[in-house]
């Protein structure tokens, strides 16, 4: 057969070892006085099923925009958004939730964790919220926070965690139902540089040896060498 | 039920505060519903539970006993009627009357054959004069089986032989003696009057009508007349629509507070933690689950509260408050157990929205917290 001529066969063969593929994506603002605010324009990104990106970028520049689109939050103006071979660019509120539930993780720029739950039980949450594995789920939870060396405050609260400990809870949760891609929101703007580099080195670790993706929010350079490739963002605007 | 569960683990004192309060509410909104049936037994038990299916009273005595008066011609007009079978003259005054250490304003009926008790709860009914048959209500003021009581002045004596449950009128003292014995109580009082009238006829319908058609019947018959079916007439008795009234606005205020209280507890709550309820709408948690999480912790709040409100009410329901005895009301606890859930639970809807409205998207740049 001639599936070489079909342009959108040959799109999904391309996509399938990408986590992420944005083509072509723009979001624009509509401000309450009619005004516009064009956050993201004319974006292509791949990223690469076990690939690290840093996206770096003045404040404003359009980072967020690009995470939550990216993470199913947030839906294009225009464009394509492809992750993990699924494209999502159509897809209902219903259809989103869903897809955030299994495909991507989230660490945010300001609130990660649900204040009244144990770090433990802000891993188990994603599971209780989503496919309901149970002991899976628990074994899971308990290897995570072993691993990022949170064994033993796994019964505290957040407000009881130290900004990188509550940092790590984050990282764990958002490895928990096993994402395609995770998206890190300025992981590190919060700690020092000592800690900042530290939780670096984690998320490298993690990802690395789970094989998989990560877009990692800075506008901190330093943090580049984490990753396999910097793309910068300035005002919206992509460039390698 | 995981997040619902951890979150009032995690706020006991704030979650135990509201079933506190929503217990005190039930507790008081039991406890007045026992005081009004508890009144309105004390006030009219004696025409309910006593044993005439119809109760026929002169227009003109506006359906109070005492006030009614059935003249020669009147009871003739009855009992020509042909819709009554057994027709019993009944009387009723109050009278002083000496019991223990202790008078009391107290309430004789007097019958013929209808109009007692219709089941006793203790001893037997009068077989001789100067018998009577006492209430259950008032036994420790000195109206126990056994004990005479004297009529003030005039000293006629009446012996109790039985007692019966619920039969008070006026919120007092109750005797029921025959008929005969009932003039002799008059007469001793005022030695000067003329044999008294009786205030009521209590009748039986006749064979084929119902009380519904004898009471037609009868007030078809004469303007003067006034029958009434047995619990028509407790419930048209003067008083008890303005005590029923005056309840029925209390029960509305709670109505009214309980759903308030719920709603705006679970509105606050659900503001204070909106930047955790966005987050987990972030990480894909589905909205539905999120407010039945939050219907769920409502309907543990409001059930909680009412059992507890409910054991608060038991021990208080079997007092008695000054000479009303206050009863458990199963049914009206069932009742307000359903309401309550209804209305609870209905209230947090209000939060219920707020949850359905959040934008996940606010995650990311921290709006809500
Ligand atoms: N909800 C929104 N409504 C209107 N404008 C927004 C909204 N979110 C972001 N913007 C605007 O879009 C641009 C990009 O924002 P953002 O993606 O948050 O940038 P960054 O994360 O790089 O700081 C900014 O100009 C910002 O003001
Ligand atoms: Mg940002």
């Amino acid at each position: 057969m001639n599936t070489a001529d079909d342009p959108t066969q040959n799109h999904q063969t391309a996509t399938a070892e990408q986590a992420l593929v944005l083509d072509d994506v723009r979001k624009v603002y509509r401000m309450g006085d009619g005004h516009e605010v064009v956050a993201l324009d004319r974006a292509r990104l791949s990223v690469g099923s076990d690939e690290i990106v840093a996206l770096v970028g003045p404040s404003g520049s359009g980072k967020t925009t690009l995470c939550s689109i990216a993470g199913g939050i947030l839906s294009a103006t225009s464009g394509r958004v492809i992750v993990g071979g699924r494209d999502i660019t159509d897809y209902s509120e219903r259809q989103l939730t869903a897809f955030r539930q299994d495909m991507v993780g989230f660490v945010f720029q300001s609130v990660n964790l649900v204040p009244f739950l144990t770090a433990r039980e802000n891993l188990l949450v994603v599971d209780e919220m989503g496919k309901r594995t149970g002991a899976a789920a628990r074994r899971r939870a308990d290897q995570l926070l072993d691993e990022l060396g949170l064994g033993d405050r796994a019964r505290n609260l957040p407000s009881q965690l130290s900004g990188g400990q509550r940092q790590r809870v984050a990282i764990g949760r958002a490895l928990m139902n096993e994402p395609e891609l995770v998206l890190f929101d300025e992981p590190t703007s919060a700690l020092d540089t000592q800690l900042g580099e530290q939780v670096m080195e984690i998320i490298r670790t993690e990802m690395k040896s789970r094989q998989t993706a990560a877009i990692v929010v800075t506008h901190d350079e330093r943090i580049t060498q984490y990753c396999d490739r910097t793309v910068h963002i300035t005002d919206g605007v992509l460039e390698a | 039920m995981f997040l619902a569960l951890r979150e009032m683990h995690r706020a006991k004192v704030r979650f135990g505060l509201l079933i506190v309060a929503i217990a005190l509410l039930v507790f008081l909104i039991l406890f007045q519903q026992s005081l009004q049936n508890g009144l309105l037994t004390s006030f009219v038990g004696g025409i309910r539970n006593q044993s005439a299916p119809v109760l026929v009273y002169s227009t003109d005595g506006q359906r109070f006993i005492q006030g009614s008066i059935i003249t020669p011609d009147l009871e003739a007009e009855v009992r020509a009627s042909g819709a009554v079978d057994e027709v019993s003259r009944i009387g009723q005054g109050t009278f002083t009357v000496a019991a223990g250490a202790e008078t009391f304003d107290t309430s004789i009926v007097g019958y013929e054959s209808l109009g007692a008790p219709e089941r006793l709860s203790a001893g037997r009914a009068p077989n001789a004069p100067g018998e009577a048959i006492g209430a259950d209500a008032d036994i420790d003021q000195g109206f126990a089986i056994g004990d005479v009581v004297t009529v003030i002045p005039g000293g006629a004596t009446l012996t109790i032989v039985g007692v019966a449950t619920d039969v008070q009128l006026n919120a007092g003292p109750t005797l029921f003696v025959d008929y005969a014995t009932y003039l002799e109580v008059v007469a001793s009082v005022n030695p000067d009057a003329q044999t008294a009238l009786p205030s009521v006829l209590g009748v039986s319908p006749a064979p084929g009508f119902s009380a519904a058609d004898t009471t037609a019947a009868l007030n078809a018959l004469s303007p003067d007349l006034d029958a009434l079916i047995r619990a028509e007439a407790a419930d048209l008795a003067p008083g008890v629509d303005q005590i029923r009234q005056s309840f029925q606005i209390i029960f509305a205020l709670y109505a009214i507070v309980v759903p308030c209280v719920t709603g705006l507890f679970f509105l606050i709550i659900t503001f204070q933690k909106a930047a955790a309820l966005t987050l987990l709408r972030a990480l894909g948690a589905p909205a539905r689950r999120l407010v039945s999480s939050l219907l769920f912790q409502a309907v543990l709040i409001v059930g909680g509260g009412y059992a507890l409100g409910t054991a608060l009410y038991y021990p208080v329901s079997q007092q008695r408050l000054g000479g009303i005895a206050l009863r458990f009301e199963t049914a009206s606890v069932l009742g307000w157990a359903i309401a309550l859930m209804v209305l609870g639970v209905g209230s947090s809807l209000i939060a219920a929205r707020r949850v359905l409205r959040i934008d996940p998207v606010d995650a990311t740049t921290g709006v809500g917290q």
